[in-house]
């Protein structure tokens, strides 16, 4: 990864940037995300399999806008939210300086954002197979059971809010969950306030959500939240056709077509 | 703390008949915030409001639910009421104890039980009502006029004579419509085109009214008062400030065999023509369909002919865009497409007409100089047959309707052709004879009585040529259904009138209601007749069901008063029902986080930017911000906010979250 | 024990369905007690957390109504909504909330038979699902009512 940490290094050095948002060594055997101010701090920076926090989720946070323009390392999910969080009118061309890396851990530079969605375009979001199943297998539950099934698998959930945390796309600075006026979902980790939580959750990513899987993996209770915007992205392909982030395509539900087909409205 | 006045209407006895109005107000009365509640038999005559009024000075109510009709009839009247006892009117709200719950049940503990639970749903609400203050908007005082018939002519003339400016669109080459098609008119049998034309050159020549021919309306944008409409200009293929309408360029026109729409194909016409010797403008458009030059590149002798050189070929559409204040739709009606008598075997048999070809035929001006003489040979037909209700009153013709104006034309038809062919015979099949109107009935008598028309209660099965003759098979109900058979030499069809073709995409454009058969919906059947539920907009004559042409100046002189009483005031008080972009304490500012999707999902273009600054002007967030001039308060944009940043004034977060509560939980 | 009564709320636009059910009342055609309507400006503004908190506070069954394609009081409201409810009813299938307990509709202020229809067979489809246990269990209303 010298080419990495050269280029991070360099950006620096010019004052291209004022931090580069990377991966370094975390505790044990993990990666955490790492803020390199300095060439020297850029040393730091690794890149492995190990890398799958979604470091996107910075950039919309006030603490690292404070730190001034930043460069990003930029893996494909990484990449992917970049591009929704620029649909979303939260990043510009101007705001950084995308560091991508490739599957194959090549840096690409990209020049703009535009560019970042020419490359995106060969590399579709797909649901990996094993998930398309246990997705069916759950929809072929029996409408009670699959009740009971969920009920059960969100009853960890002690609403820690870590899924939030870790989205790059949950970056209101008021949760709907903290409004009290009125209070939307019961704040008490409840079978109730638990489904109500996970359903907004998911309802607030129809259509926007790019299956980087951040939220299950800051989850500390393993819940398979990701199950359900995996299964609303494969609603979103087949109810409307395209999916994915895109700069030039108004998002899924803030957008309409007169001729959206349904079979349950009467 | 809430201080809630609850009043529960008996409406005389539609609600207190089938629900125990006497326990809904106690039942009222124990929920909590609720201060004062009782029943009345009539809250909406003046002593059930001056009720409410003393109710609100007395105990200092802060909020009033009206539980009786539907809001939509009565809401204005109780706010008012509450207004000016002074409550803010949008602290009141009603709860629709008639048509929700008292008409649509049998008295029952159910549905005393209903209306308890109606009431307090809105109970729930109305403690998170706010008080709320009407949006002054101005008034662009430019009326726009769509149609060019007499309706159109008639409203436009109005407005423009009560001192306001008037744009008047019609697709047509020329205005006049169908009327300057009739020869005459009934009851009085007056020439159309001799009371018509003089109010089309009027329209032409009036100050303040602006002409825009072959023109139609392409998008309506924005509100009562404040609406943006686009034009499109459709190309005349010639500079209307040059041409003169001399006529030369359609005298040497070589394409001269084009049927003539005017004439409802009974005559033809020049490919670059005026569809008739009065039209307004009288100045020529090029059919581009029929042009030897728009077809084959070749010819272009109007333009070597043309004195003033006023052949454009190279004319384009252009679009205009206005800026109107009020809209009047007069875009009238269309004859039902007659193809689908095979029964009458119009289109098989060129004898087989329409009543809008006999008013051609009849015409001074028409093909036939006013002459009745048959399509095929041009004989003066001995027997003709008329088909009253061809299509009308006939659900397997998917016209169920009355189209009112058959019976008196059919009438008027026979009398005309017994005027002119003297010893000639006319036979009207007819369902029934509907003649209600000032002189209508007098006129169909004098038919029968003093120029022998036949009538015949019965309907016609088939029509089939034998002979050289029409056969007219049909039955007499009258004589114990006893078929008739009549060897016609014409036939007439009193086809339904039917909307237009484009009056479904039109009424799309404008965002105005239509029923089922495309006719547009007034806003209410006999209290609103020419409004539209659409604010703003209007109708006028046989583009809202089919009518006459008294009917229709009376009602286009309705739609032009309303513009006018509209056009009286400078700026409308607007319903204060509009989103709004929450602000929050510093270091917030807002909750919006500047997604801006709310702003691709307004179906107004209500939503822009705002920018926060500090005390120095630097910019410390970037959020929505809605245009309350803009927006007109669907909500759309609150639903689809994540962060629950942007509410709506009336329909607030609070509110509905409330009423839902309040509903569920008795 | 007697027939089981659902509770129905009905969430509907105040242009198109509400003025419908206007218009079954003023024909004084009959239907079922059980549906109780809350008047919104759009189908756009109905936000799904309400309908989710309606099975949160007991609801055995919903409607929702608004006005047909292109006939939008505010012109696409309810295309957006259609939209909304597309994404909300898969995901609500996904986690086995029953999607036959809520009725999606357009009814048009025309259509006053309509509206009866959809309350009666709404009703009856209700009924015959029986109460929504499952959710009022989640929900913690079975206990509550328990313990009283």
């Amino acid at each position: 990864m010298k080419e990495l940490i050269q280029k991070a290094a360099s950006l620096l050095e010019t004052n291209v940037v004022q931090v580069v948002i990377g991966y370094g060594k975390g505790s044990a055997d993990r990666t955490r995300a790492i803020f390199s101010t300095t060439a020297a701090d850029c040393e730091q920076l690794i890149f492995d399999s190990r890398c799958i926090q979604n470091l996107a989720v910075y950039l919309t946070k006030a603490e690292i806008k404070k730190m001034g323009k930043p460069a990003i390392v930029a893996p494909l999910p990484v990449l992917r939210s970049i591009l929704q969080l620029a649909a979303e009118n939260q990043i510009t061309d101007d705001s950084l300086v995308v560091l991508g890396v490739s599957p194959e851990s090549e840096l690409i530079e990209f020049e703009s954002l535009a560019a970042i969605e020419t490359y995106l375009a060969t590399k579709q979001i797909a649901i990996e197979e094993k998930y398309q199943t246990t997705i069916k297998a759950i929809k072929a539950m029996p409408v009670s059971e699959r009740f009971a099934y969920w009920v059960k698998e969100l009853e960890p959930c002690f609403k820690c809010y870590a899924c939030r945390a870790a989205c790059p796309l949950c970056y209101c600075t008021r949760c709907t969950v903290e409004n009290n006026q009125p209070q939307w979902i019961s704040v008490a980790s409840h079978s109730l306030g638990n489904l109500e939580w996970h359903i907004m959750r998911a309802m607030h990513l129809a259509g926007r959500c790019t299956d980087c899987e951040a939220c299950y993996n800051a989850c500390p209770m393993g819940i398979p939240i990701y199950l359900l915007t995996k299964s609303m992205l494969q609603d979103v392909s087949e109810n409307f056709g395209t999916y994915g982030p895109s700069l030039h395509r108004d998002n899924t539900l803030s957008s309409f077509n007169p001729d959206d087909k349904e079979s349950f409205i009467r | 703390m809430s201080k809630i006045g609850v009043f529960i209407c008996h409406c005389g006895e539609n609600i207190s008949a089938t629900v125990d109005v006497v326990r809904v107000a106690e039942a009222a009365g124990k929920l909590e915030g609720v201060e004062f509640s009782t029943d009345y038999k009539y809250m909406c005559s003046d002593p059930g409001q001056t009720l409410i009024k003393q109710m609100i000075k007395e105990k200092g109510l802060t909020g009033v639910i009206v539980a009786a009709c539907s809001p939509r009839m009565h809401e204005p009247t109780f706010r008012k009421a509450c207004s000016s006892a002074g409550l803010n009117p949008y602290m009141c709200e009603m709860s629709n104890l008639r048509e929700h719950c008292s008409w649509v049940h049998d008295k029952s503990e159910a549905t005393t039980q209903k209306a308890i639970d109606l009431v307090r749903t809105l109970v729930g609400k109305v403690k998170y009502n706010k008080p709320l203050y009407s949006i002054k908007v101005p008034v662009t005082k430019t009326a726009l006029v769509i149609g060019g018939g007499i309706a159109g002519i008639q409203s436009s003339l109005d407005i423009a004579n009560a001192g306001h400016q008037v744009v008047l669109v019609e697709k047509d080459p020329s205005i006049g419509g169908h009327m300057s098609q009739l020869s005459e008119t009934f009851p009085t049998l007056d020439c159309s085109q001799c009371i018509l034309t003089p109010r089309m050159v009027e329209v032409a020549q009036h100050p303040n009214i602006k002409l825009l021919t072959y023109a139609e309306l392409e998008k309506l944008e924005g509100f009562i008062g404040n609406f943006k409409a686009t034009i499109r200009k459709k190309a005349k293929s010639i500079d209307e400030d040059l041409c003169t309408g001399c006529g030369t360029c359609i005298t040497k026109c070589p394409t001269k065999k084009i049927p003539s729409e005017f004439n409802t194909g009974l005559g033809k016409r020049t490919a670059i023509y005026v569809p008739f010797p009065q039209a307004v403008p009288n100045k020529p458009v090029i059919d581009k369909e029929n042009c030897l030059y728009y077809k084959n590149g070749k010819c272009k002798i109007c333009e070597k002919v043309c004195p003033t050189g006023a052949i454009r070929f190279d004319q384009e559409d252009e679009l205009v865009e206005l800026e109107v204040g009020a809209v009047v739709v007069a875009t009238g009606f269309d004859v039902m497409e007659p193809s689908k008598f095979s029964e009458y075997g119009y289109g098989k048999y060129k004898d087989v007409i329409t009543g809008l070809q006999f008013e051609r035929l009849a015409s001074a001006s028409g093909p036939t100089l006013g002459e009745i003489r048959r399509p095929s040979d041009g004989k003066i037909p001995e027997k003709i047959v008329f088909v009253a209700c061809a299509g009308s009153r006939d659900p397997s013709k998917g016209k169920p309707y009355c189209s009112k104006i058959c019976c008196m034309y059919t009438a008027k038809h026979a009398m005309l052709y017994q005027h002119k062919v003297h010893h000639g015979e006319s036979t009207i099949f007819y369902m029934d004879i509907r003649s209600a109107g000032k002189n209508y009935e007098e006129f169909v008598r004098r038919a029968i009585v003093e120029d022998d028309v036949k009538y015949i209660r019965g309907r016609v099965s088939k029509v089939y040529e034998e002979n050289g003759k029409l056969i007219v098979k049909g039955v007499d109900t009258l004589l114990n259904a006893k078929p008739v058979e009549i060897q016609a030499d014409m036939v007439v069809l009193a086809t339904a009138a039917v909307a237009n073709s484009g009056a479904e995409e039109l009424a799309q454009k404008m965002h105005i209601s239509y029923d089922a058969y495309n006719f547009f919906s007034e806003a209410h059947p006999k209290l609103k007749p020419v409004e539209t539920n659409t604010a703003g907009i209007f109708l006028a004559g046989a583009c809202q069901a089919p009518k006459d042409i008294p009917e229709t100046v009376s009602q286009a002189s309705g739609a032009a008063a309303k513009v006018a009483i509209l056009f009286s005031q400078d700026e409308l008080s607007r319903e204060p029902v509009v989103a709004v972009v929450n602000r929050s304490a510093p270091p917030l500012y807002s909750t919006c986080v500047g997604c801006f999707m709310c702003a691709t999902a307004c179906p107004y273009q209500a939503i822009g930017e705002e920018l926060i600054t500090n005390r120095k002007g630097e910019v410390i967030k970037r959020v929505a911000k809605v245009n309350p001039g803009l927006c007109q308060g669907c909500g759309t944009c609150v639903a689809f906010c994540r962060s629950k940043s942007i509410d709506i004034d009336g329909y607030s977060n609070e509110q509905m979250y409330s009423e839902v509560m309040a509903l569920l939980n008795d | 024990m007697n027939e089981f009564e659902p509770k129905i709320v009905a969430f509907v636009c105040n242009w198109c369905t509400y003025a419908g059910a206007d218009l079954t009342g003023t024909s004084r055609i009959k239907y079922a007690q059980n549906v109780k309507i809350i008047r919104f400006p759009c189908t756009g503004r109905i936000d799904f957390m309400l309908l989710l908190k309606s099975f949160g506070e007991g609801a055995d069954g919903i409607i929702v109504s608004g006005c047909h394609p292109n006939d939008c009081h505010y012109t696409s409201g309810n295309f957006h909504a259609r939209r909304r409810w597309i994404m909300f009813r898969g995901l609500l299938d996904m986690l086995g909330i029953d999607v036959r307990r809520i009725q999606y509709s357009w009814v048009s202020a025309a259509e006053g038979a309509k509206w009866a229809d959809v309350v009666n067979t709404t009703v009856t489809a209700i009924r015959e699902l029986g109460p929504y246990t499952d959710y009022a269990k989640v929900a913690g209303y079975l206990e509550k009512e328990a313990n009283v």
